[in-house]
């Protein structure tokens, strides 16, 4: 096993002749796939990897410098296609972290045959025409929670995005993923995702896009859904699901995963 | 000699008999007169199996030590300068054996015929003299063994080495009843000539350097065992370690000084053992002598102290013995830096009687011992040898190699400040299939010129320069980098970066990990072409070198080409892709189009004697001596010089520019941002400077179309394809706009392999032989427009007037004087709407549907003409030259078109309009003057042609 795909956990599942990369957001790692991948496995070949930081990752490989910007993660991303061989892929993003997948494909188009982005954002912060969801000050407060004490903020932080109750399975997985993380680097990674800006990215992007998205998501609004079918560059496609919550394919797999299943089978037409 | 070569390359095994060409090449290369065994040695060197280098190694007495090699390297490469240069051989020819070399051949003959005594019923000649009988025989000639003997190797024991192994294996393969000769004999020849690195997939380019330092974090192991090694040489050997790596040897020695402060290594010596760091105390070189002094009185007092088991000097980083000031050039700075080695060969005498008189105590078991320890890149080390010869002994050294790990930590970040996104797509335009840029040539190239050593030449000579720079370091980068690979224990360039140098980013990599000690060879030969063209700068033009006096005529573009170099070469120095592409950024407006008309008449003027330029102007040798330009220049002269005075001319040349540059400027500004726009997104630094060239002197001009010239030019391509001359353009020029001209004419099979060099990057000529596309740009020109620009064109609208003047245009041609124009002309004047279309960076051949201005109108009549090959047939009715192309051919090169960066479509218009407005002022202003209008006429032609010229 290679050293990226160590790194990475890099996990290589099913067969199949499609290559499907499964990449996760903040705060989770590749277990928040744990109800798709088994209804994949028989058609696709899956490969899944944690994205640095990540809790189940060494915190020795997180370089600081490195992942300052997004684009740490999509050379991490491209080492690890490069590593495999693999020679074009579908891939599913989660969050803002599912842009690491449009910037990869701006850059290596031929690795990727099609984006599935889920509650994907381009920008949390609200902007001049443009809702991203969150006001500076709520970063800020976020930044501050974290600094502070990263368990309570964990605590806090967890049932607020994934949408339900303290208790329900998904924000104590979530929750647990999250704390999982190295505090100092989960700042960082924070600070990346809270206040990075990718959408002058987005005209860039020449494969086609699926967005799926949550009616109702605290850290993503519908509005971004539609901002990002405005602004790729290539074919793109909205789907809002009438699931809640940010972490839809942890929170409500039921609703979710058929819907992701159908889009990968399916391209976008004319 | 040519015969005697081929019989003695029958001789050979294959293996044998390219080295031998090689070497033969290598002398040609050098322009020397014959080739010798020293070239053969070098060579031999230099070859990626690395036999004779790692027989160098494994016999040399002291230590096995890769720097040792370098040095080796170096004094061959030195010797090979020494030789002679022949004057007169031409070009083309090579050289032939030396006497010398010839009997080392017999030598391995008879050697060869010798070791097999089985097959002495075989003829002669079916007896191949194997590589390592070569090796043997080369190493027995004396001028190779008096080299050998400078870098201190002792060819007896090199060959000794070979014969061992020689022997050892071919008994165990002769038990193994190995028949194959090539894994007959030799234990250390890797069958496979260049190893593949097994480790190679584990590298990436996008991978985190943290997972390359962390995983082979069995780096710590490493070290560990570093550490030990050094404890070894401390303890056991009693010598004094230098660590010689790139790679933080300094961690090691911060390791090992670590522990034993920590008192972690506990036997014996070492174990109450003071550590004493001098590095910050060698800061004013001047007084390092007498600090060493004092130390000794410190050194003293505290071995005076019974606990004490001994002290440890650590040096530090070696470089403060023969670190120079950068010297400005100037009496002072000479002074400056004889005080610094004065300085250090005192430091050496010094700390030299510190260590004997310490030593002597401890050898006399008067309790403790001085140890020193250092480090040193391999290149420091190199010039301790060289400036303190005698440091090595006196100061009991022993160099240790410490290995590179990974590739240099930190240029993994940098490709992300680089940006995925900053440059915007275009910049990946390499990943998705586009052609080759490979920068690592010119990279060195600017390397290599320092501020300090920066010659100060001509821009014409410096151009020079470069190109033979350019010439040398292919070759050389290829051997070195071979080298490099053969001998690093672990590789360094994952499989696939290699197979994928021509993608930018990755020859980035390629870049970095190539270290700096062959950076000093190429350093070394590019100052001796620096040498040799500032002093034929010095003959030349003197003038260049005397600022007051001088024409000015001269000056003033040689000036200004020359900051234009500048600026170039300043960013370049430090090429770091970050700082580059902001650079270019900065300088993009240094650069303004006019820079083009105004310069190229200075440039014209060729330095006498460079055989460069002969070679450069493969299409059209009439055009080395006059550019465009300047051709339209004197036809001027020549005309009006008769009836009109100097200031007249002046005005005159002023007025026509005025009119070019304004009716061409449009045009020419898009070929220009086109060429900008590549330059900013891809490897920027390289295509600025092939834009100074553009400017600065003549894109290389290949033509492709039917001969239009006269005779004289054959000699040139006589045997050579079209596809020949673009390669060997290429191949001489890797740093230069190359112009294709008419590639409308070209046959398919240039225009498939222009189009499948732009898909790969590199050429093959019609041998079959490859050459990267370098970083040449390519501009493509044709005359016909593609039926899918026509749009374009549509737009100029196509009066019937100027139809008619175009036909008049036709017509005139044919009337005219002077044959050779007329013909050219007359291509261009055919297709009287002429649209050359440059295209930018491996362009590819336009697609000349046929559609040439008589189809354009008629495209314009019925308004949706169908753009398919079947509709041509009708057109060429209008035009003969269509017959040319077929419709394959055009599928081809609109293919072709497609793939091309940049269309760039000359408005048709500006003919007409000029040679309307020239012949009208001309007639006006001359018709008092009886001139007969053939001249007139004979003008107007030539200003189309000078307009063509820009195209």
């Amino acid at each position: 096993m290679g050293i990226v795909e160590e790194a990475h956990n890099v996990k290589v599942l099913g067969s199949g002749e499609q290559v499907i990369v499964l990449s996760h957001g903040f705060g989770s790692d590749q277990s928040i796939w744990r109800y798709l991948v088994p209804h994949m496995v028989e058609d696709y070949r899956v490969i899944l990897y944690d994205n640095m930081g990540a809790g189940t990752t060494n915190p020795e490989y997180f370089d600081f410098e490195r992942y300052s910007t997004i684009e740490g993660f999509v050379y991490d991303l491209l080492a690890i296609l490069e590593e495999l061989q693999v020679k074009s892929c579908i891939f599913i993003g989660h969050s803002a972290l599912s842009m690491v997948g449009a910037i990869a494909s701006v850059s290596r188009p031929d690795l990727f045959s099609k984006l599935i982005m889920l509650s994907a954002t381009p920008r949390l912060l609200n902007d001049e025409d443009y809702q991203g969801g969150m006001e500076r000050r709520d970063v800020e407060q976020i930044f501050e929670g974290m600094r502070s004490n990263y368990e309570a903020w964990c605590q806090g932080f967890a049932p607020l995005v994934v949408g339900g109750d303290m208790d329900s399975v998904a924000v104590q997985e979530f929750s647990r993923t999250l704390f999982n993380m190295r505090p100092d680097i989960a700042l960082s990674l924070a600070q990346v995702i809270f206040l990075t800006d990718m959408r002058h990215v987005l005209p860039l992007v020449t494969t086609p896009c699926h967005i799926l998205q949550s009616m109702k998501d605290m850290a993503v609004p519908v509005f971004v859904s539609e901002y990002l079918h405005q602004n790729i560059g290539g074919q793109s496609i909205v789907e809002v699901m009438p699931t809640g919550g940010h972490l839809p394919q942890l929170s409500s797999p039921e609703t979710v995963i058929p819907v992701i299943l159908k889009h990968i089978r399916l391209d976008i037409t004319e | 000699m040519r015969a005697g070569l081929s019989t003695i390359q029958q001789t050979l095994t294959p293996e044998a008999a390219s080295v031998l060409n090689n070497s033969i090449a290598e002398a040609s290369r050098r322009n020397h007169g014959q080739t010798t065994p020293l070239h053969v040695a070098a060579t031999l060197l230099a070859s990626p199996s690395g036999f004779l280098r790692q027989a160098c190694i494994k016999s040399h007495p002291n230590s096995s030590h890769p720097l040792q090699c370098r040095a080796l390297e170096l004094c061959f490469s030195v010797s090979l300068e020494r030789l002679p240069t022949a004057q007169n051989l031409s070009p083309g020819h090579d050289p032939p054996i030396s006497n010398a070399l010839m009997a080392a051949l017999k030598r391995a003959q008879a050697h060869q015929r010798r070791g097999c005594p089985e097959q002495q019923q075989q003829p002669l000649l079916a007896v191949k003299v194997e590589l390592e009988q070569l090796i043997i025989s080369i190493l027995d000639d004396p001028s190779v063994s008096r080299v050998m003997r400078e870098a201190s190797f002792s060819s007896p024991a090199v060959k000794a080495t070979i014969e061992q192994s020689l022997n050892s294996s071919s008994n165990s393969s002769a038990a193994a009843a190995a028949s194959n000769s090539n894994s007959f004999g030799f234990g250390f020849r890797t069958p496979g000539a260049v190893p593949v690195p097994a480790p190679a997939t584990n590298r990436n380019l996008y991978v985190n350097p943290r997972l390359q330092q962390g995983s082979i974090a069995q780096s710590g192991q490493q070290r560990n065992e570093e550490v030990k090694r050094l404890v070894d040489i401390l303890l056991k050997k009693k010598r004094n370690p230098v660590l010689v790596g790139e790679s933080e040897p300094e961690m090691v020695v911060r390791e090992l000084l670590k522990r034993i402060e920590n008192k972690e290594i506990g036997d014996g010596l070492l174990k109450n053992v003071q550590v004493i760091h001098l590095e910050k105390n060698f800061q004013d070189k001047t007084q390092t002598a007498a600090k060493i002094m004092e130390l000794g009185g410190l050194i003293e007092t505290r071995i005076a102290n019974l606990d004490c088991g001994g002290v440890i000097l650590d040096l530090g980083d070696l470089k403060w013995l023969v670190e120079q000031p950068v010297n400005f050039a100037g009496a002072g700075g000479v002074q400056q830096q004889q005080i610094v080695s004065e300085a250090g060969q005192a430091a050496v005498t010094e700390m030299g009687k510190l260590l004997a008189r310490f030593g002597e105590r401890s050898g006399s078991g008067g309790g403790g011992r001085v140890w020193l320890i250092g480090t040193a890149t391999c290149e420091t080390y190199l010039r301790c040898q060289v400036y303190h010869p005698s440091m090595e002994t006196d100061w009991d050294l022993q160099a240790v190699p410490i290995a590179p790990r990974a590739p240099l930590p930190g240029m993994f970040p940098r490709l992300g400040t680089n940006g995925i996104l900053s440059n915007s797509v275009e910049s990946f335009s390499p990943l998705k299939g586009f052609p080759t840029i490979t920068p690592t040539p010119p990279r060195r190239l600017t390397e290599n010129l320092d501020p300090a050593q920066r010659m100060s030449c001509c821009p014409q000579c410096m151009h020079n320069y470069e190109q033979e720079l350019a010439k040398t370091i292919p070759k050389e980068s290829e051997i070195s980098s071979s080298e490099f690979k053969s001998e690093t224990t672990q590789q360094l360039l994952p499989q696939w970066l290699k197979s994928a140098k021509s993608q930018d980013v990755d020859a980035k990599t390629l870049d970095q990990t190539l270290t700096k000690d062959q950076e000093l060879i190429f350093k070394q030969k590019s100052l001796e072409l620096q040498k040799k063209w500032h002093y034929k700068c010095l003959h030349l033009h003197p003038v260049y070198h005397q600022p007051n006096v001088g024409s000015e005529r001269i000056t003033q573009p040689a000036l200004s080409t020359m900051s234009l170099y500048n600026t170039n070469l300043l960013p370049r120095q430090h090429f770091q892709p970050k700082l580059g592409l902001n650079r270019n950024i900065g300088g993009s407006p240094q650069l303004n189009p006019n820079l083009f008309p105004s310069q190229s008449p200075g440039q014209a003027i060729t330095p006498p004697g460079s055989p460069v330029k002969t070679d450069l102007v493969l299409g059209r040798p009439k055009s080395s001596e006059n550019t465009p330009e300047k051709g339209h220049e004197e036809s001027i002269k020549d005309f009006f010089g008769v009836v009109a005075s100097e200031p007249q001319i002046k005005l005159h040349d002023l007025q026509a520019n005025k009119l070019l540059s304004a009716l061409d400027a449009d045009s020419f500004k898009r070929l220009l941002k086109g060429l900008l726009e590549k330059v900013l997104t891809g490897l920027a630094k390289r295509r600025w400077h092939q834009l100074y060239q553009i400017s600065g002197t003549n894109p290389i001009m290949v033509s492709l179309g039917a001969r239009r010239d006269d005779g004289e030019s054959e000699v040139n391509f006589r045997g050579k394809t079209g596809l020949d001359r673009t390669v060997e353009a290429v191949r001489r020029n890797p740093f230069s706009v190359i112009m294709l001209e008419d590639i409308d004419e070209a046959d398919m099979l240039v225009r498939a392999s222009i189009k499948r060099a732009m898909e790969r990057g590199r050429l093959s000529d019609s041998h079959g032989r490859e050459i990267s596309l370098g970083n040449v740009i390519f501009i493509l020109t044709a005359n016909w427009l593609p039926d899918n620009l026509n749009f374009l064109s549509n737009g100029v609208s196509l009066d019937e007037e100027k139809l008619i003047s175009l036909a008049s245009g036709g017509w005139q041609l044919r009337l005219s004087l002077s044959k050779k124009t007329a013909k050219r002309h007359a291509s261009w004047l055919q297709d009287e709407e002429r649209s050359a279309k440059p295209k930018k960076n491996s362009g590819s051949a336009l697609s000349f549907d046929l559609n040439e201005t008589a189809g354009a109108e008629e495209d314009k009549a019925d308004g949706s003409r169908n753009s398919s090959d079947l509709t041509i047939d009708h057109e060429d009715e209008h035009v003969p030259n269509n017959r040319l192309l077929t419709p394959t051919v055009s599928s081809l090169s609109r293919e072709l078109l497609n793939s091309v960066d940049d269309n760039i479509v000359f408005k048709p218009l500006d003919f007409g309009l000029i040679r309307c407005e020239v012949s009208n002022s001309i007639t006006k202003r001359f018709s008092p003057l009886s001139v007969i209008e053939s001249h007139l006429k004979f003008k107007t032609r030539r200003l189309k042609r000078l307009l063509v010229g820009y195209g």
